[in-house]
């Protein structure tokens, strides 16, 4: 004799019985929600996205602005600040970069994503140089944490920006300006030279009509003459602007640089920890001189990476293992390029990497052995596990 | 085409012990995850300093080394307790309602009873009445039910053949007056996500009885380390699995399992598929239509999709004294009424009862040192989400988020001004990296009509299994132990063969 025999002996369990006759005759019929999954989630996080370039905007000598509009349907919502990856095929290479959106989210017709040339990028340069309206692009999207959080960033904001780190905080300015919110924002904007400054007669325009947006903007390498602020954001340039500093909340965005520099300044005044955010930067600009780094690999150092059940490569010890990967044709998932989202999560067999500081990695991935390949620079010779 | 015994869906809990339980029986075994990361619910995320735990808050069933839980038999039957470290929790939950009252109540019996007659005196007699009946009926419940005596009846086991599917309000009213002690007493119906008007006294008793037993566990490193575990000594075993690559389409001929078409395209041929993916959505997105007979679908009919979870990550510049935060496990509630508090998740209005749950009072080690986190969590249908335009979504979350943190604050005054890194996940969250309709943690909802004595768990395409919330129950311990179960039931079946 088993439960099943004697189930009906059970106090209420032929009421149920009843109950559930009922409902299947007129409950919910599930049929009908096919594919609805997929349709709710279109919405709000397609997986993917098909943008086209609609028009190219020249914002100064170096840097242009990329309107994008979305090939099918409509663009996904996001929150000022945050980026997509945009995926280019350069030479036979296929590989993504991030570019924050520096359109204002309220305006949902379009994602403006603003380029400038770096020197040595290699998908900035192809945007600058061949990309021309009619161009279709996959991308991601919207993703990334560096944001304004109405519950504990409060309604003061000081935003330091530095080079093309301008593009998050554009988009957070014409939003509160776009929909009159209730923030009160200074930015300092650093420069090389007056000639780059980005956006520089809208931010003024800004300011002028609203008097919760100001700005300072810094150069660090002025001409002969120059009238401006020259030099660094510096914590004396900050006090002298801002004065009372408390209640306060810092946004950085810019080179790796300017986050050493300028978090160190913020800490001397007394800023906590808390009140500072800063976007990620991406692989660090010189691998070598990161702390920690071995110091008997040199900068031509090469070492194998053998993928379990599949080939093997040679590398540069001082290139991120994605890269690597993307060079020999095989493309591993990627988001943030910066160590950060997981999305590129990968289980080292064999070997070292060294991954600098402000890799993220869970605590039970490091126990496993899982490495992110974007930020993960292999200083012996490795096997990988692609799964 | 490559060629498998089984292909496991989804690595959340179910289809981890699943693939794990197959590999191990020397079966040939890939696992598909849409996601790049193991777990489903039980994984982790970092945002600066901080991993976030996101779903597991007390995992019931462990026990101890001398006094193992069902829970402790499945993962050491799996051979990855080496690789874990669990830590006992010395208090079941504390209650408050702001202003008004505050209690713990320890995980131990003789406590809770003594806690309890001391902050209800009118209720002296009944307290250790009603505990009586909680283990009387748990007991014969272990005793029928679990170890399947075959000489099962309501003669030999007249507890509960009375109260299993009563539901537990009936039995609290039966025992007591005071509607704050029947709040403190079935505050765990939350982990349920049926209130006790409508949660059968089996469910509950035996969740409560397990949780005092075999006390509530932290897992060192999170859910994330048990996922993590689970998967290594899957590999170990010489199981395949792929990440980022859901399955598409379950392919099946004269009803039965031929093979699996994964989401990039290739095709894999397998006669048994084990999906940790919703039972619903395997139905309705994984297979042809033609391929799924009328009476499958129909007999969702009478079942609703469960609730999703509004959840706060919070991570903090301090230690969680600073916070005022003394317990790991904190109901923060503003009610009495638990029907009104549960028809609150159908709407976006304030909630009633949210968990607060701060992992480092239990586990100092879970934060960076001089940091703590908690993730604070109220229970919410997916509905109402869905209906909200997609460019009002992030107001409508920050909106909801507000009323959430005045509730945290009513209970740990100043907490907001501590917070350094801040998640927030809505149900549509949820649907996202879960890929259910609703958004559903819990699979459809638990109503005592949806409970397993009703459920006709045998799928009618041969060759497939469920693993999962949806295939029984929600929670960690019970979706463990379904995929270890599902296994068990393939590998029998190869057997016959």
């Amino acid at each position: 004799m088993s439960l099943k025999d004697v189930i009906h002996d059970i106090e209420g369990y032929q009421d149920i019985k009843s109950e559930i006759a009922v409902l299947k005759k007129y409950g919910f019929d599930y049929s009908a929600q096919r594919g609805r999954l997929d349709s709710i989630l279109d919405m709000l996080h397609p997986k993917k996205l098909r943008l086209c370039v609609s028009e190219i905007i020249d914002e100064t000598k170096s840097a242009k602005t990329l309107r994008l509009v979305p090939v099918q349907g409509y663009l996904p919502p996001f929150q000022a600040g945050q980026y997509i990856s945009l995926v280019v095929e350069i030479g036979g290479v296929v590989t993504s970069r991030d570019y924050s959106m520096s359109s204002s989210p309220s305006q949902i017709g379009y994602y403006d994503v603003t380029v400038r040339r770096v020197g040595d990028g290699f998908v900035s340069e192809y945007l600058l140089d061949e990309a021309k309206p009619g161009d279709e692009f996959a991308s991601s999207s919207p993703a990334g944490n560096f944001y304004y959080n109405p519950l504990i960033h409060g309604r003061d904001l000081v935003f330091i920006a530095g080079g093309s780190g301008i593009t998050p905080f554009m988009s957070m300015i014409r939003e509160v300006a776009g929909r009159g919110l209730d923030r009160r924002i200074h930015l300092f904007y650093g420069s090389q030279s007056p000639d780059d400054i980005i956006f520089g007669q809208e931010i003024e325009d800004l300011s002028r009509r609203h008097s919760n947006i100001t700005w300072t903007s810094v150069i660090s390498d002025p001409p002969q003459g120059y009238q401006g602020r020259a030099g660094f954001i510096s914590a004396d340039l900050m006090k002298e602007v801002l004065g009372d500093l408390s209640d306060r909340m810092f946004f950085l965005c810019g080179p790796e640089a300017m986050y050493t520099f300028c978090r160190k300044e913020l800490a001397g005044l007394g800023v906590p920890g808390r009140r500072m955010r800063n976007e990620m930067y991406g692989p660090p600009k010189n691998i070598t001189a990161c702390q920690g780094w071995p110091e008997y690999i040199d900068a031509d150092a090469t070492v194998s990476v053998s993928m379990k059940g599949g080939k093997t490569i040679t590398v540069r010890s001082t290139e991120p293992l994605m890269n690597s990967l993307e060079r020999n044709g095989i493309v591993i998932p990627s988001l943030c390029r910066s160590g950060e989202c997981s999305l590129c999560r990968t289980k080292l067999l064999k070997g070292k990497v060294f991954q600098p500081e402000g890799v993220k990695l869970r605590k039970s991935d490091r126990q496993f052995g899982y490495i992110h390949p974007c930020m993960a620079y292999p200083i012996s010779d490795i096997e990988i596990l692609l799964q | 085409m490559p060629e498998y015994d089984a292909v496991v869906i989804g690595a959340g809990n179910g289809g981890l012990t699943g693939a794990l339980t197959l590999a191990r029986a020397g079966r040939k075994v890939l696992l598909l995850e849409r996601h790049n990361v193991p777990g489903g619910c039980a994984t982790s995320f970092v945002r600066g300093r901080f991993e976030f735990e996101v779903a597991l808050h007390q995992l019931s069933g462990m026990g101890s080394a001398e006094r193992p839980g069902p829970l402790r038999a499945v993962l050491n039957d799996l051979g990855v307790m080496d690789k874990l470290e669990f830590v006992e929790m010395e208090n079941l939950y504390r209650v408050v309602w702001p202003d008004t009252f505050d209690i713990t109540l320890r995980a131990e019996r003789n406590a809770i009873v003594e806690t309890l007659q001391d902050r209800f005196p009118k209720e002296k007699e009944n307290i250790p009445r009603f505990f009586d009946l909680v283990y009387g009926f748990s007991m014969e419940m272990v005793q029928g039910l679990f170890f399947k005596d075959p000489e099962i009846s309501k003669e030999k086991y007249p507890l509960f053949f009375k109260y299993a599917l009563t539901p537990t309000r009936k039995v609290l009213d039966e025992y007591f007056s005071d509607p704050l002690l029947k709040a403190v007493l079935s505050i765990y119906w939350s982990y349920a996500g049926v209130p006790p008007t409508w949660l059968s006294f089996g469910d509950f008793a035996i969740m409560l009885f397990a949780y005092i037993e075999f006390k509530p566990y932290h897992l060192k490193g999170g859910s994330q380390a048990l996922s993590n575990a689970l998967l290594d000594e899957f590999i170990n075993n010489g199981g395949e699995v792929r990440f980022n690559c859901g399955a598409k389409k379950i392919a099946t001929k004269g009803g039965r399992v031929t093979g699996v078409v994964t989401e990039q395209g290739d095709t894999v041929q397998t006669r048994y598929v084990l999906s940790n993916a919703s039972m619903l959505q395997t139905y309705l997105d994984l297979m042809d239509p033609d391929q799924v007979p009328r009476e499958t679908l129909e007999g969702f009919r009478s079942t609703s999709i469960g609730p999703s979870a509004f959840s706060i990550y919070m991570g903090f510049d301090c230690e969680p004294e600073e916070l005022g935060i003394q317990e790991t496990t904190n109901f923060i509630t503003t009610t009495t009424d638990m029907d009104k508090a549960f028809a609150r998740w159908k709407t976006m209005e304030q909630q009633g009862v949210a968990l607060f749950t701060c992992y480092d009072v239990s586990d100092p080690d879970f934060s960076p040192p001089g940091t703590c986190q908690a993730a604070f969590v109220s229970l919410q249908y997916g509905d109402p989400w869905s209906l909200v335009p997609p460019h009002q979504y992030y107001d409508a979350k920050y909106r909801y988020a507000e009323g959430m943190m005045e509730l945290a604050e009513k209970a740990f005054p100043g907490v907001r001004g501590h917070i350094e890194e801040m998640e927030i996940a809505t149900p549509m969250t949820h649907l996202r990296y879960l890929g259910h309709l609703g958004g559903a943690i819990y699979g459809h909802d638990q109503y005592t009509k949806d409970t397993p004595y009703f459920m006709a768990n045998r799928s009618p395409v041969q060759g497939l299994y469920f693993a999962g919330a949806w295939a029984m129950q929600g929670g960690f311990q019970p979706t463990l132990t379904s995929g270890r179960s599902a296994a068990k039931g393939i590998l029998k079946s190869m057997a016959k063969k």
